[in-house]
């Protein structure tokens, strides 16, 4: 049996995509006969922790680097089997940890992290690691850019769909968001001014052209906040949609999948994404998704067998009409494909599948 | 020869197998395997393999491939040739095998069943071949010790393809071309790309005597069954006294000869006017063959000269009674060839053009099958580098060992203009101290200094952390064996040969749909040579070898000053590569370039230039 310790910097608790990735692999371990117990340690303030699953034990977060590594250290003493981190930016800490409990180092990475080379001490732990987990091939093949890997110890870890996701009532959500005849396009994300590769502007920018064959109206709903949102509001005056482009602000977590129900396309034209787990969402939702070929997206996308993927951003005023021109899809079909590729269940399959590479892990403690 | 391909969709979230993709990437292949060509799909789509058939031996639809067995359980795609079959299937029927064919890609899979991932350890002959266990669910893919067969893998995270070319897998239109800068800085180093590096990061070869297993989570690291030193290593610890060489070399010869012949075809040879391919003659004709076609090259230039090797093959032919077909190639023709030539040619390389026109003739007179004498040189000391190599290291070892000295000494004598046109010479001192680096002096067409003035400097800077050129040599003599001459014979054999003879012959041989054998590169020939290695004086190799058939070669023509295939090349590429050569290194270095920019231009074949592979003015 396996003692596992998790250096993330944040999880049970946190808000954002890495905390649900950190979650959704810790999970998955938790699940798994060999291991016996997780200790996560995170790096940063979590909300109230909830939905922790058995034999997984979550520290208060630490105050500042130094008080971080000294406690990361410390809970390798404790010899775990498995050191697991979630953040490149922690990588050399958490091969330090492993090298002092003689433990395997995995390593996971989501995106734009690895983008640009890094580091010196960042390369080498990701060298040394006995498993990287890549969210997507082009985080992998990125990885495989910058550092001298054996490629047979990178693997892809695609992240998961929440059992949440399901198509239920479309009328009722419809209802829920304010929807009638309109064809409501729908994106969800931060408006950040640093995450203008997103493609809200390439939406707004296209929506004066697009036409329904029916004669319904084209909105475009855009969930999340940030300080990119009156720029937004602005361009979407100026190109004469502002009544059609309906900002919703932060929805809650627990209202997401009767929004994605309530949508007929959603749409994130990003150059950025390291997966774009919002993809898996909508179509878990049985609501067809539309994305650029760019980053980790057509992972998500399935190569465009699941969702509709878009060869570059010039062509998306058009494939955005292709698809408003298109039939509804089978939202139960839609789902399901989404869910066997994507689901729990293949996740943990792959997570045990990837463990067995490295053998037993075994804690000497126990 | 034959050509094979496959696609593994491993991962769950990964598409299901596109049969479109395998026929595209299996039919760049069409040159390995005009007779026949073959698709299989798994049930669910997950796994499909290709194949191409060059018909050698069972010529009927019995050897079409790929092949399943009895109950469907294990399907092959399978290239190259297993010597022993033979032997194996007798063995396999005494323990109860049934056979349905009289080809030797069946006996793989009676041995798979029998054996497992061990039976590599029972092949003779090369080879690369996928087997598919649907039971285990899993992908085993075996290379050849000496890597004769090429065989290289793609592995996106989700799907794991494999072909016996990299312009296949790419002809597929689902790898990636991102550069690998370890190839480009190979290929630069060396004039060739050493494996597992190709000119793209997500190509590598599964390396020579190497096997690898596929299943759900992915493409397990590949694991080595044979190694070239270890064998030299061992035989250097039981080396034979000097009076038993000439037996010993007729003995193992003699018998990897009579070996190769195996084939349901004609076999013939490629003839120079040196010793290794007229003993193979010889050989051949000892071995009971009594109808020989034997293929030399001559070149215009050359007729009238010392340089022409037609009338000294044509003594050898007469001497063992041979039909001699004597193929004469001018400029024109080189010329004419080129645009193929660089089509053909699957990953750059400064040389093969020889090749290419023998096969190109071999295959003009209806030959499937040729052996060549190529090996010979590694396995019996016959270069320059066994007695150039060990004097560097005495010379250089204890000067060289004093950090810093060696660059130091370069600087000042560059500086002094003393070096000016002699890069090597004046490097002497920084690497010829130890095998790797005098190896690198003797074999390198750029030393790692000189990189920085034909690539960018990331590319130069990525790809020698990753390519690490003389660790990777150290690696190919790490079981140290303890005599000179085994070691250089272990550093050629598993690089110079490796990743440019070996390479070149098969895609050269390849485009004409010619197979290509070597009997003097035989891993039982190695095991049983081995111990002979380390005895071997200057020219005792190339004695022995030429004195192996029962009517040895005569003296003059084993005395004879080495010339070998193809000598003219040099001045042709140099000319075809519009560059002012001094010296025959500045035109191989003018040459690669040319070839390099051929690879680097966009192109159906070619490759997107990237911005890393951007060769900066000299």
């Amino acid at each position: 049996m396996t003692q596992v310790l998790a250096l993330v910097t944040d999880a049970y608790g946190g808000r954002g995509g890495i905390a649900q990735a950190a979650r959704d692999l810790i999970g998955a371990l938790a699940a798994m006969e060999t291991v016996a117990a997780i200790d996560v340690l995170p790096r940063h303030a979590a909300e109230a922790l909830i939905g922790l699953p058995p034999r997984v034990h979550q520290r208060p977060p630490s105050q500042g680097r130094f008080g971080y590594a000294t406690r990361a250290l410390a809970a390798a003493g404790a010899h775990p089997g498995l050191v697991f981190c979630n953040h490149l930016y922690m990588a050399p800490l958490a091969l330090l940890a492993a090298r002092r409990a003689k433990a395997k180092c995995v390593i996971q990475l989501h995106g734009i992290e690895i983008w640009q080379e890094p580091t010196r001490a960042q390369r080498e732990a990701l060298e040394r690691a006995h498993l990287i987990f890549c969210v997507s091939r082009d985080t992998r093949a990125r990885a495989l850019t910058h550092c001298d890997l054996a490629p047979e110890r990178v693997l892809v870890l695609n992240n998961t769909v929440d059992p949440r996701f399901t198509p239920d009532n479309r009328g009722a959500a419809r209802a829920k968001f304010g929807l009638g005849e309109e064809f409501a396009l729908l994106i969800v994300g931060r408006i950040d001014q640093r995450e203008r590769y997103k493609g809200h502007d390439r939406v707004i920018a296209a929506l004066p052209g697009l036409r329904h064959p029916e004669g319904r109206r084209v909105v475009f709903l855009i969930a999340g906040d940030g300080n990119d949102r009156d720029r937004l509001q602005a361009e979407a005056s100026a190109a004469g949609v502002a009544e059609r482009v309906r900002f919703l602000g932060q929805v809650p977590v627990a209202d997401l999948p009767d929004l994605y129900r309530a949508a007929d396309l959603f749409v994130l034209p990003s150059t950025g994404e390291g997966f774009g787990i919002v993809f898996l969402e909508a179509m878990a939702s049985g609501t067809p998704a539309l994305g650029l070929a760019a980053g980790g997206a057509p992972d998500a996308l399935g190569d465009g067998a699941l969702g509709t993927m878009v060869g570059d951003a010039r062509m998306l005023p058009d494939a955005l009409q292709a698809a408003i021109s298109a039939p509804r899809p089978d939202a139960a079909m839609l789902s399901a494909a989404t869910v066997s590729r994507f689901g729990p269940l293949a996740f943990r399959e792959s997570v045990a599948a990837a463990l067995n590479l490295i053998g037993p892990h075994r804690s000497r403690r126990i | 020869m034959c050509g094979i391909n496959g696609i593994f969709a491993y991962h769950g979230a990964a598409n299901p197998v596109d049969r479109s993709e395998i026929i595209r990437t299996r039919d760049h292949m069409a040159a390995r395997g005009p007779d026949g060509a073959g698709v299989w799909l798994s049930e669910d789509h997950r796994i499909g393999f290709g194949h191409r058939r060059l018909a050698i031996i069972d010529l009927t639809d019995g050897g079409a491939q790929p092949m399943e067995n009895a109950d469907g359980s294990l399907v092959i795609t399978f290239n190259g040739e297993i010597y022993n079959y033979r032997e194996l299937r007798h063995d396999l029927e005494k323990k109860g095998h049934v056979f349905r064919s009289s080809s030797d890609t069946e006996v793989l899979l009676h041995l798979y069943a029998a054996r497992g991932e061990a039976m590599v350890d029972d092949l003779r002959g090369m080879f690369a071949f996928a087997i598919w266990d649907n039971e285990a669910r899993s992908l085993f893919l075996a290379r050849d010790p000496y890597g004769i067969k090429p065989l290289y893998v793609a592995n996106d995270g989700w799907t794991f393809r494999f072909a016996s070319q990299v312009k296949a897998l790419l002809s597929g239109s689902k790898v990636s071309r991102d550069p690998e800068p370890a190839g480009v800085v190979g290929f630069h180093l060396w004039g060739s790309v050493p494996e597992p590096f190709t000119l793209y990061r997500d190509i590598r070869a599964l390396p020579a005597g190497h096997i690898q297993l596929v299943d759900a989570a992915g493409p397990r690291k590949p694991e080595p069954y044979a190694n070239i030193a270890q064998v030299f290593a061992d035989g250097a610890a039981r080396r034979v006294p000097k009076d038993e060489i000439h037996a010993k070399v007729r003995v193992a010869a003699s018998e990897s000869v009579a070996a190769h012949l195996l084939a349901d075809v004609e076999v013939g040879v490629f003839l120079s006017a040196g010793v290794d391919s007229g003993a193979l003659l010889g050989l051949m004709r000892d071995a009971g063959q009594n109808k020989v076609r034997a293929i030399t090259l001559a070149f215009e230039e050359f007729r009238g000269t010392a340089e022409d090797e037609a009338p000294i093959a044509s003594e050898i032919a007469g001497l063992y009674g041979a039909e001699h077909m004597v193929r004469v190639v001018g400029e024109a023709e080189f010329r004419a060839d080129l645009p193929e030539i660089l089509t053909a040619m699957d990953q750059p390389s400064i040389d093969g053009i020889n090749t290419w026109f023998v096969a190109k003739a071999a295959r003009e007179v209806g030959l499937k099958v040729s052996l060549s004498g190529l090996g010979g040189d590694e396995i019996l000391a016959g270069y320059p580098s066994f007695r150039d190599i060990p004097r560097w290291v005495s010379l250089f070892g204890i000067p060289g060992a004093i950090p810093g000295l060696g660059v130091a000494a370069r600087a000042l004598m560059q500086a002094a203009g003393v070096a000016a046109n002699n890069s090597k010479a004046a490097s002497l001192l920084e690497f010829g101290g130890s095998y790797p680096g005098a190896y690198l002096l003797r074999r390198g067409l750029l030393l790692p200094h000189e990189l920085r003035g034909v690539l960018d400097p990331d590319s130069v800077r990525l790809g020698l952390r990753r390519l690490k050129p003389l660790a990777r040599l150290r690696e190919t003599i790490d079981s140290t064996p303890s005599c000179a001459a085994s070691k250089v014979a272990a550093l050629e054999s598993a690089n110079y040969m490796r990743n440019q003879l070996l390479r070149d012959a098969d895609w050269a041989g390849m485009a004409h749909s010619l197979e290509i054998r070597t009997p003097l590169v035989d891993f039982d020939l190695l095991k049983a040579l081995s111990p002979v290695t380390p005895g071997l004086t200057p020219g005792a190799g190339k004695r022995a070898l030429a004195a192996a058939p029962s009517t040895p070669l005569p003296a003059s023509i084993v005395d004879r000053p080495k010339t070998g295939f193809g000598v003219p090349t040099g001045h042709w590429t140099a000319a075809a590569s519009a560059a002012t050569a001094a010296s025959k290194g500045a035109a191989s270095r003018a040459w690669a370039r040319e070839v390099f920019g051929h690879f680097g231009r966009a192109g159906p074949l070619g490759l997107a230039a990237p911005a890393a592979l951007a060769v900066v003015a000299e």
